[in-house]
């Protein structure tokens, strides 16, 4: 009787699998023709940092005007820095099998075989804000087309507002995003382009993980150990309050000038009464609108399109008023 | 022993409690000055006067709660909790600065009472309490200001270009904080029931000792003291910032295990906190003026706390040998 007990257990087994096989496979092919609208994930990095709650406030806005033709899955991370739980994120969205994923990444290597991963299983992958890094791409030989600003660029239009301001020679001191961000080395290295044309001296550059607190630490010490420096140049706008702040208490308001970059809310008042000098603004509410078009048009067309590249706007206080 | 000798035994352990400290602090100072040329300057000690007493007050709620053998890892959510309210009523409601930083320290009071409820009430170890308030206070910062960051401006700034015979109102604030911690910590009843209980809860319980309230009591006040250092660091940033705060709990832990307070708990001194906190900003601000890279920084800041509770140990293991 036990010999029998072991076959019974045998052949449900493998019946069950079969069973799951089929339904799987029957469940494949459904999703392949059903005739509904695509669904677009939106993965951005923190959604602690004002300019993604932007983003997603714009895709959203941008869903609802065209509810008919998708629907958005908007996530973020908690911290900037999370890249494991962007990686569960990209799985997460590829295992509910969207059809297109608008990513703006934590870290422009390490998103890269997660997003080959996506691609391979048929997924459209567009990249926003944070560029990925080419080598990288090349490497794992995909194409991935980006929809962003040029960092490197709008670093530089901003610099060269203090460039006006100052004499060849000056001292100037940079304060420095997160040092592995693509974003944050591009904006380093406009700042540079502009001080290097204008004749200026960098001082030093220091990191401060795009983080006002660190910001302040950091420009306090600048200040202090270089007390003839006349401009600093933060990577975004929260370090450039940081800077504000410790110009400040060291007594040396306008006679520091400072430049952000993102435009938030916080800094409109200290541009229109010069504490800081100028920003970028990078139009965070369009750029994820211009990756879900692009992907849209991907899914539309099943053409590979190169990058695009979004206009930044100069923002000081002339173009305030 | 009659009297004289005991107190001068007295003064000789109180001041060898803060010798080895001191070395440190002097060692710092004479490295920096060494390899900077501004270092040793009447602005380097200003501007780390001016960033410190934020950093201070939570240290000194720290203290008392490890000092009962707890761990309190939401200080920076609370800070940022209380400082996106503060900057809710400043910029939104328009509300008078008195009001504001009142419902700025109620928040903070809140939630450390919170905090002391669950872990008296139910028992449950403080970490876990406290991780979960970490994570609903920053929530609620996130919500309360949309995300973005309240520039609030001249408003705020008020509390930091205060300044009573040259020494501006957070600082003084910041050491009227110390010296009432290390008096209710050293001379008050309440303060021999918290080393009681950080020594040995359960000897505590049963010797009459009623700990719900007194640990209840530990945790507001740590809420309380979070909130007041929010209104400084707003002040000091003229803004109100949901990300501020952020890795404050640990700081905040190194300073005053630093400063030779126990993990364990039944052992602690306000004032030795204190000193912890100056050695960790004399560290990021000499290290930043040095134009140390970030990687470095954190290395040479990890090995100095490293360092200190070595050398700690050894001056705990002296004291008890003598005696």
């Amino acid at each position: 009787m036990r010999k029998f007990g072991m076959l019974k257990a045998l052949i449900s087994l493998l019946c069950v699998i079969l069973l799951a096989a089929l339904i799987t496979g029957c469940a494949r092919k459904s999703v392949t023709t059903e005739a509904g609208k695509p669904r677009i994930a939106l993965i951005m990095k923190s959604l602690a940092n004002e300019f993604f709650k932007t983003m997603e406030d714009g895709a959203k806005a941008h869903q609802k005007r065209h509810a008919s033709e998708y629907e958005l899955i908007a996530n973020g991370i908690k911290d900037e820095r999370d890249v494991a739980r962007q990686i569960d994120l990209v799985e997460q969205m590829s295992a509910q099998r969207v059809n297109a994923i608008v990513i703006a990444p934590a870290d422009s290597k390490a998103m890269v075989s997660v997003c080959k991963k996506a691609l391979d299983a048929g997924i459209v992958v567009v990249n926003i804000d944070n560029k990925f890094d080419s080598s990288a791409l090349a490497e794992k030989k995909v194409k991935i087309p980006f929809v962003g600003p040029d960092n490197r660029k709008g670093a530089r239009l901003a610099a060269e507002v203090l460039v006006k301001k100052l004499k060849p020679g000056d001292p100037v001191a940079i304060v420095e995003g997160a040092p592995n961000a693509y974003n944050a080395i591009q904006r380093k290295l406009g700042f540079e382009d502009a001080m290097k044309a204008g004749g200026m001296k960098i001082v030093t550059s220091q990191t401060a993980y795009w983080e006002t607190d660190k910001a302040n630490q950091v420009a306090s010490g600048i200040i202090t150990e270089h007390p003839d420096v006349k401009g600093i140049l933060c990577a975004n706008d929260n370090m450039a309050l940081g800077a504000v702040a410790a110009v400040k208490a060291a007594g040396k308001s306008g006679k520091i000038l400072i430049v952000g970059f993102d435009n938030i809310s916080a800094v409109q008042e200290l541009i229109k009464n010069g504490a800081i000098l100028s920003t970028i603004d990078q139009h965070a509410d369009k750029l994820a609108i211009y990756g879900i078009e692009y992907a849209l048009d991907i899914l539309r067309t099943k053409k590979s399109p190169a990058d695009r590249e979004t206009p930044v706007d100069l923002i000081t206080a002339e173009t305030l008023r | 022993m009659n009297s004289t000798n005991r107190g001068k035994r007295k003064i000789h352990i109180a001041a060898a409690d803060y010798i080895g400290l001191a070395l440190v602090l002097v060692g710092l100072v004479v490295v920096f000055s060494l390899s900077t040329k501004y270092f040793f300057t009447p602005t380097t000690f200003r501007t780390i006067a001016n960033q410190i007493p934020d950093a201070v007050i939570i240290a000194v709620g720290m203290t008392f709660v490890l000092i009962i053998a707890g761990i309190d890892l939401s200080v920076g959510g609370i800070l940022a909790v209380s400082g996106a309210v503060l900057g809710v009523c400043l910029v939104q409601f328009k509300l008078p600065l008195a009001i504001a930083v009142l419902a700025c320290l109620a928040v903070g009071l809140l939630c450390g009472a919170l905090n002391g409820l669950v872990v008296s009430r139910w028992r449950i170890p403080s970490f876990i309490v406290t991780l979960g308030m970490m994570e609903i206070s920053r929530g609620a910062a996130y919500l309360v200001t949309h995300s973005e960051t309240k520039y609030i401006g001249s408003a705020i700034e008020v509390v930091g270009e205060t300044s009573v015979l040259g020494l501006s109102l957070p600082f003084l604030l910041a050491f009227a904080i110390v010296i009432a911690g290390q008096v209710v910590l050293a001379r008050t009843v309440f303060g021999r029931h918290m080393i009681a209980i950080g020594t040995n809860e359960e000897a505590a319980r049963l010797s009459g000792i009623n700990v719900a309230p007194v640990k209840l009591a530990v945790f507001a006040i740590c809420g309380f003291l979070s909130s007041a250092a929010a209104v400084i660091h707003c002040s000091r940033l003229a803004s109100a910032d949901p990300n501020a705060g952020n890795g404050f709990e640990l700081q905040a832990i190194a300073a005053v295990v630093i400063g030779g307070t126990s993990l364990m708990g039944g052992r602690g001194s306000v004032v030795s906190s204190f000193f912890g906190v100056l050695v960790i900003a004399l560290l990021g601000t000499g290290l930043a003026q040095v134009g140390a890279q970030e990687p470095t920084k954190r290395l040479i800041t990890g090995c100095v706390i490293v360092a200190a509770v070595i050398l700690d140990h050894y001056r705990h293991r002296l004291q008890e040998a003598r005696r």
